[in-house]
């Protein structure tokens, strides 16, 4: 593989060297939350976390762990560094990204430290492309403030039949409202657009309801515009986790399974579009 | 009004609300008593279609008032585009719906439609409507003198020759056969793109009854989703209309439900006398405003409207002006000379209503190949109509588009 004959002396200039045998375990996850241009890189001895925000309402996050890389080592606590995803989605398809069983694009992504670029090295059929992208100062990610013993209603659902619903969603709804309550509607969906109203309701005792704790009533409403990008995230993954805590603040979490079969994580924060009288 | 449809139902609601769509831009729900009758019309009214189901589609079906839960047996107006995507195929194919419920609820003046979806989920569509009168078309079909019944397959087989963007075909009927052909404006202009013919035996339908030899020009593509509707539930077609300028109407009938459109037709000023054989480039159907002055509510090319039934003014959505029905029925009635109400049968009777037309036995032929025409036992041989008098003349007839 002409990736690992890089000389001893190359490897010791890298603080970051991530290697995968299948460069699409990566792009694919980045897919999910490629909504904006520009994404925080956080590397530590766990792995790889991935950050995209938007207008100080919306967080996404793609946690990709060390033991899915082939090749893991970092040289340091914490290292961080902010690119444009586009340009680096675009390198890691470099290759048309074909579904062909068997070839794949194999990813040998390097970083020496603040002020020097990201080095990706990618090859497919004896084919080397080496691509050098600038990095910036990581901005530093917006703390939701969302812990676990904050959150007062919890649903994971299979991601099936949320996909059918956010496919049907109204566009023309400028929010989206979900109801969770330890009684009926359980889990609903609402859109208000401009041929009416449409609710979604997903009993607590439905066969697509993994799990199901809601403690008190609550309806929040979020733009519709943020969770949209969500989609992406939902069409790759195989479970969603919904949580709301005590100030409304939505977390949801996607379990999705990569080519090979290995578990990444992705998550989306969204702040309330407005307070909703909570009964 | 209430009603819940089960399953299987749900898909075929779909489907006709999908033929519907293909018509008209807004939908009128009309709760009877002998069913609920969902109908639409075109823009320039000159395309109407009427789906009725029976009682016996639904699981439960209650078209009167309840007055308890606010539900009257109102008339509502609903916008297609909001209809339509409740409805969408992608759905029947996974089979998620087991059953749709369809209220009306007055005081919030929403139709309600909710579908109970595997797993227990619950989809609910609260849409605003607009309360109006019963939009009906009265078709005085006693009055039609040709009336063709053929298997939906044959008349998907059929139009299927046609470009889809062809929009309008001319039907004409005489004693031994059928033709469907391109229609064309202006007899020169024949030649633009493709032009098609094709000429049908009378055995080919199911039932055939010729009262007076005519060919109308309707426009095809309203009729294709009445088509789509029909094909796959093998349901047979009723075709009845009359002389050019008359409207044709298309019936699909089942136990449970009924499907009508009605396509108003040019009418033909030049064409005189009803019952010349094979009008095609010999009378050119040309489109005047001379004789159909006091119309005045029409924008389109078709100069016959769909008869309204009296006392009931259709409010197109456009805001286009108000069908005056008296002037349409003084109009229709005007085509039938006295004497002539009574349509002239001549039944062939080969083409008995037992007649199974199988895919087999269909014998199709277009003229564009140029194929022989052979009649088994007629004493008229027919000419082979030109397709365009200029295709022998000039060297590009076999244009395609």
């Amino acid at each position: 593989m002409p990736l690992s004959t890089q000389s001893q002396a190359d490897n010791d200039q890298y603080i970051l060297i991530a290697s995968l045998d299948n460069a699409r375990n990566l792009s694919n996850i980045l897919k999910a939350i490629s909504f904006r241009e520009h994404a925080i890189f956080n590397a530590t001895q766990n792995g790889l976390k991935v950050t995209v925000e938007d207008s100080k309402c919306l967080q996404a996050n793609a946690f990709i762990q060390a033991e899915i890389f082939q090749e893991y080592i970092i040289k340091e606590d914490a290292v961080g560094f902010q690119v444009n995803l586009t340009v680096l989605l675009d390198c890691l398809t470099i290759f048309g990204g074909s579904t062909v069983p068997g070839v794949c694009t194999a990813l040998r992504m390097c970083y020496s430290g603040y002020g020097y670029p990201l080095t990706l090295f990618l090859e497919e059929g004896g084919v080397v492309t080496v691509c050098r992208i600038k990095t910036q100062e990581p901005e530093e990610p917006i703390d939701f403030d969302f812990c676990s013993t904050n959150v007062t209603n919890k649903v994971i659902l299979q991601s099936e039949s949320l996909k059918e619903a956010f496919s049907e969603l109204d566009m023309t709804s400028e929010v989206l409202q979900i109801t969770m309550s330890p009684s009926h509607p359980y889990f609903r969906l609402s859109t208000f657009g401009n041929s009416g109203n449409a609710h979604y309701d997903y009993p607590k005792d439905s066969d697509m309801m993994e799990l199901f704790q809601c403690t008190k009533i609550q309806t929040n409403r979020y733009k519709m515009s943020l969770l949209k990008p969500s989609t992406k995230a939902l069409a790759l993954s195989c479970k969603v986790s919904v949580r709301t805590d005590s100030r409304g603040f939505l977390s949801l979490q996607y379990l999705v399974r990569n080519d090979d079969g290995q578990i990444c994580f992705v998550e989306y924060y969204c702040c309330p579009d407005e307070e909703v009288e909570e009964e | 009004m209430k009603c819940v449809i089960e399953g299987n139902g749900v898909k075929v609601f779909g489907k006709a609300v999908h033929a519907l769509s293909r018509i008209g831009n807004e939908i009128w729900l009309d709760p009877q008593e002998k069913g609920l009758a969902v109908r639409t019309v075109n823009s320039s009214q000159s395309a109407y279609a009427c789906f009725c189901f029976t009682p016996l589609f639904f699981q439960q079906y209650i078209p009167d008032p309840d007055i308890q839960n606010g539900c009257e047996a109102v008339k509502c107006m609903l916008n297609m585009k909001c209809v339509l995507p409740l409805f969408r195929c992608a759905s029947w194919k996974e089979r998620r719906v087991d059953r749709c419920e369809i209220s009306v609820n007055i005081p919030n003046s929403r139709v309600i439609f909710q579908f109970h979806c595997r797993h227990g989920i619950t989809k609910t569509y609260n849409l605003g409507y607009q309360e109006c009168e019963a939009l009906q078309a009265v078709f005085p079909a006693h009055l039609c003198p040709n009336v063709l019944m053929a298997q939906s397959k044959l008349l998907g087989d059929i139009v299927v020759h046609f470009p889809v963007s062809q929009e309008e075909v001319t039907l004409s009927i005489s004693s031994f056969k059928v033709t469907l052909k391109t229609f064309c404006e202006e007899e020169n202009n024949c030649i633009k793109g493709m032009n098609t013919e094709l000429m049908l035996h009378p055995d080919e339908f199911d039932y055939f009854q010729v009262g007076e030899d005519s060919a109308v020009t309707f426009c095809l593509k309203e009729l294709r989703g009445l088509l789509s509707f029909a094909e796959p539930y093998g349901l047979p077609v009723n075709c009845q209309f009359g002389v050019a300028g008359q409207p044709v109407s298309f019936t699909v009938k089942d136990m449970t439900l009924e499907a009508h459109v009605v396509l108003s037709t040019l009418t033909d000023p030049n064409h005189e006398s009803p019952s010349q054989p094979a009008p095609g480039d010999d009378c050119p159907v040309n489109v005047t405003n001379t004789s159909t002055a006091e119309i005045t509510t029409c924008e389109s090319p078709m100069e016959t409207e769909v008869c309204v039934a009296d006392g009931e003014h259709v409010a197109s959505s456009q805001g286009s002006e108000v069908f005056n029905p008296d002037l349409h029925m003084r109009k229709m009635i005007q085509l039938h000379a006295p004497g002539e109400i009574l349509p002239k049968l001549s039944l062939i009777p080969e083409s008995a209503l037992t007649t199974p037309v199988t895919p087999a036995t269909s014998k199709i032929r277009s003229l564009l190949f140029g194929a022989v025409y052979s009649d088994g036992g007629k004493d008229k041989t027919a000419d082979l109509p030109s397709l365009a008098c200029a295709s022998d003349t000039e060297d590009d007839g076999g244009t395609e588009e």
